[in-house]
């Protein structure tokens, strides 16, 4: 055994992780993405299978070509380009030309996420930088999502709502992230005087809630961070959009608070536990 | 209606009050609940001491000189190396034999250290310890430190501090621990002895407690250990002491750590208390009441690949591989073997390196639970030349593993038990802003790993927060 004993191997502790990982978050993401597809074929927007395909074409595309230019291995292995893709779909209006698609998937995946770094690099979120870039350069086309077109449909509310609490259940985030957004969008809502499209709003609301402020790379790096971050971007939700809530006010409110996120880090670091002595878990090496 | 039978009510009740006691204390218990898998050694609950070996390396601690010469015999308990300064201590043989040599050896810590080879010369006969020590309740505390001292006592933690030093360098306080909590999995060893010893712990902690004229003793257990509680309750109401209490921690790593204990418990006044394993308190015990020095400790050897998981007295220098032998072996190939616990311990590129007095556990982890590439070492090299190929490794591991960018997840930051941002400190240590890393509080790390074990990009978080702490400024190790 003495001769054997030679090759075990040797490393830094811990010796033992947790089973989480992005390839797990980012697909756990996607599984509740599925039921917000369905609901949009039953809804009668069997089209957002048709930008959901272009998405994930050039999304992979655009992901190969920034490998291979960048000179770094690609993350489509771990299911981020897959996500990105999916959910830009969801964001995409009906009837929106193939061109258009292709050039916000560009925008998000190549110039908004790639040449800021990549993966947990930058700053702004890639699709909602991505979804205001083609609002303001095509306003006639880029009209909300078509999950949300017209007053909105009970099963588009249900699929949302499902995805919602599959979300919840694999616990990426902060609990109170989406419920904080709501009851801030609601409290507003009622106080503007509420609205004659339920569906569509309430299923706005759980959708920006749930999987548009999913994306931990732009969010604050602490609880308290987070829920400043979260009722400041419900708040200016509202105050940007003119008429209330929209997806296009809740892109630019939430790309907003990703700007302060920095300062939010700075401003709620966490405050150590000093100590006069210096201990250590690990043993002396 | 639910119905529940008469030992589940006293566990709820039980429940009930430590939860309030939760409440009482104020701060919440940051940590993870890791899987505890203690069963398996669980289930030999009686300490067996395991034939001798051959030989056996006992280390020679700083400011301590060998009394001995080559070639002479001893006896186990025997002094073996006096200390040469006030906070030095003896060293005692762990078996009878012969020294055999004095020379260098990587402890399984890393580094090279001094020697004492006893190689055995007969067969073992039975341990004969001398008689009880007269009036031994009646010494008072300068003479105990001398016993301390010349009974080879250091405290049983990976620190291996002499206990008269530790005692004198916490000169003052007024509370003494006794930390039975053991908050990584596969460990047991000081579950094992309290169970099987609780009255010498509890004596051995009011010996500690007299040797530094402090006013009480809080016994620190994890909430989950309901039996050893209730039995160091019982005997504590049994003695009458007015002066000692059981206090519980959650049942969550890195809760039950020394520096946690006294975050919870004292913090902002570390100094006004000090903290001591069970075992220690145990072989203090031993020490003054029965006159044994100190030379075996209880050490958990386990893991998925040991085919008789148990707690064991060992003596001190016995090799890994003689302690997994006394474990009846490996029923498979180990892929890493640890000091310590799989949070905290020190893998071993091989299991000639030798027990000390802070080893707890020697555990054998099959590659399942471990989950890393395999890289070997060659055999037959130096130590210094097996040390070059631990450097390799680590930089190879990093381009073998599959590590990737921080998500900012908040993982870290919430997991974190002293409160501070991992995820900032190792960010800027990647950039070489190694006064960056100094501003996020890096010099407060307690190093448990919590961050590394739940960072879902698997970024080596502790190999940064050491490059940070070294590059920033030079640490001065406990105060």
């Amino acid at each position: 055994m003495a001769e054997e004993a030679l090759f075990y191997k040797t490393a830094l502790p811990p010796h033992i992780h947790s089973a989480d990982s992005l390839a797990r978050r980012y697909w756990g993401q996607l599984i509740a993405l599925a039921p917000l597809f369905v609901a949009a074929c039953f809804a009668g927007h069997a089209e957002v299978l048709r930008v959901l395909s272009i998405c994930l074409v050039s999304a992979i595309a655009f992901e190969w070509l920034a490998a291979k230019l960048f000179r770094k291995k690609e993350s489509l292995q771990n299911g981020e380009t897959v996500l990105a893709a999916a959910l830009f779909s969801l964001l995409m209006p009906s009837g929106c030309p193939s061109e258009i698609v292709i050039l916000g998937i560009f925008t998000a995946v190549f110039v908004a996420k790639e040449l800021f770094g990549g993966t947990g690099s930058y700053l702004l979120h890639p699709l909602l930088l991505a979804r205001v870039f083609l609002q303001l350069c095509f306003p006639k086309v880029m009209s909300e999502p078509m999950l949300l077109a017209g007053s909105g449909s009970v099963w588009t509310l249900a699929g949302v709502g499902l995805g919602g609490i599959i979300l919840l259940k694999q616990k990426q985030g902060y609990w109170e992230t989406a419920p904080l957004f709501m009851s801030v969008c609601l409290v507003c809502e009622a106080l503007s005087g509420g609205r004659e499209m339920p569906y569509a709003f309430f299923s706005g609301i759980l959708l920006t809630s749930f999987f548009l402020l999913a994306d931990p790379v732009t969010m604050p790096l602490t609880r308290k961070g987070t829920v400043l971050f979260v009722l400041g971007a419900a708040l200016l939700s509202f105050q940007l959009g003119g008429e209330g809530f929209s997806i296009y006010s809740a892109s630019c409110a939430i790309l907003s608070m990703n700007l302060l996120t920095p300062w939010l880090d700075v401003w709620l670091k966490p405050v150590p536990y000093k100590t006069k002595y210096r201990f250590k878990a690990t043993y002396p090496a | 209606m639910i119905l529940i039978n008469k030992n589940q009510r006293v566990i709820m009740t039980a429940q009930v009050a430590i939860n309030k006691k939760k409440k009482r204390l104020g701060r919440k218990a940051v940590g993870i609940r890791l899987e505890r898998k203690k069963d398996a050694s669980l289930l030999n609950w009686n300490l067996k001491r395991p034939h001798l070996p051959e030989k056996i390396h006992i280390s020679i601690p700083a400011f301590a000189r060998p009394c001995i010469q080559i070639g002479e015999m001893v006896q186990t308990g025997q002094k073996i190396a006096e200390p040469q300064r006030p906070e030095g201590v003896s060293v005692h043989a762990g078996m009878p034999g012969t020294i055999e040599k004095i020379t260098v050896f990587s402890n399984a810590a890393g580094a090279e250290t001094r020697v004492i080879e006893i190689c055995r010369y007969e067969e073992p006969k039975p341990l004969s310890f001398p008689e009880t020590r007269k009036e031994w309740e009646q010494i008072p505390a300068e003479e105990l430190l001398r016993i301390f001292q010349h009974s080879g006592l250091v405290t049983t933690d990976p620190f291996m501090e002499p206990v008269h030093a530790r005692l004198g360098r916490h000169a003052g306080a007024r509370t003494v621990i006794i930390n039975a909590c053991e908050p990584e999995p596969y460990i047991t060893c000081e579950q094992v002895l309290t169970t099987s010893h609780p009255v010498e712990i509890l004596k051995g902690a009011e010996l500690l407690k007299k040797a530094m004229s402090a006013e009480r003793i809080l016994f620190a257990f994890e909430d989950c250990n309901l039996e050893m509680i209730e039995l160091i309750k019982s005997k504590i109401y049994f003695l009458k002491w007015e002066h000692a209490e059981v206090r519980t921690v959650p049942a969550l790593y890195p809760q039950g750590l020394e520096s946690t204990l006294l975050q919870a418990w004292f913090e902002g006044e570390e100094e006004k208390a000090v903290v001591f394993p069970a075992s220690t308190a145990f072989a203090v015990y031993e020490a003054v009441a029965q006159q044994k020095p100190f030379y075996e400790r209880v050490v958990t050897v386990g893991g998925e690949c040991v085919v008789e998981p148990r707690s064991l007295w060992l003596p001190v220098g016995i090799s890994f591989h003689d302690a997994i032998h006394a474990c009846k072996g490996v029923m498979r190939e180990p892929r890493k073997i640890l000091m310590g616990g799989p949070m905290a311990g020190t893998a071993q590129t091989t299991t000639e390196v030798s027990v000390t007095a802070g080893t707890n556990a020697i555990l054998a982890l099959p590659k399942e639970v471990v989950k890393e590439e395999a890289v070997s070492i060659p055999i037959n090299r130096s130590v210094a030349e097996i040390g070059t190929a631990q450097t390799a490794i680590l930089e190879k591991k990093q381009k073998v593993w599959a590590e990737e960018p921080c998500i900012r997840c908040n993982l870290c930051v919430d997991h974190c038990p002293v409160s501070l941002s991992p995820v900032m400190i190792t960010l800027a240590a990647e950039r070489k802003e190694f006064s960056a890393a100094e501003e996020w509080g890096v010099t407060n790390c307690i190093e448990c790993g919590s961050c590394a074990y739940v960072c879902p990009s698997k970024r080596p978080m502790l190999k940064l927060i050491r490059l940070a702490r070294v590059s920033s400024k030079p640490v001065v190790a406990r105060g």
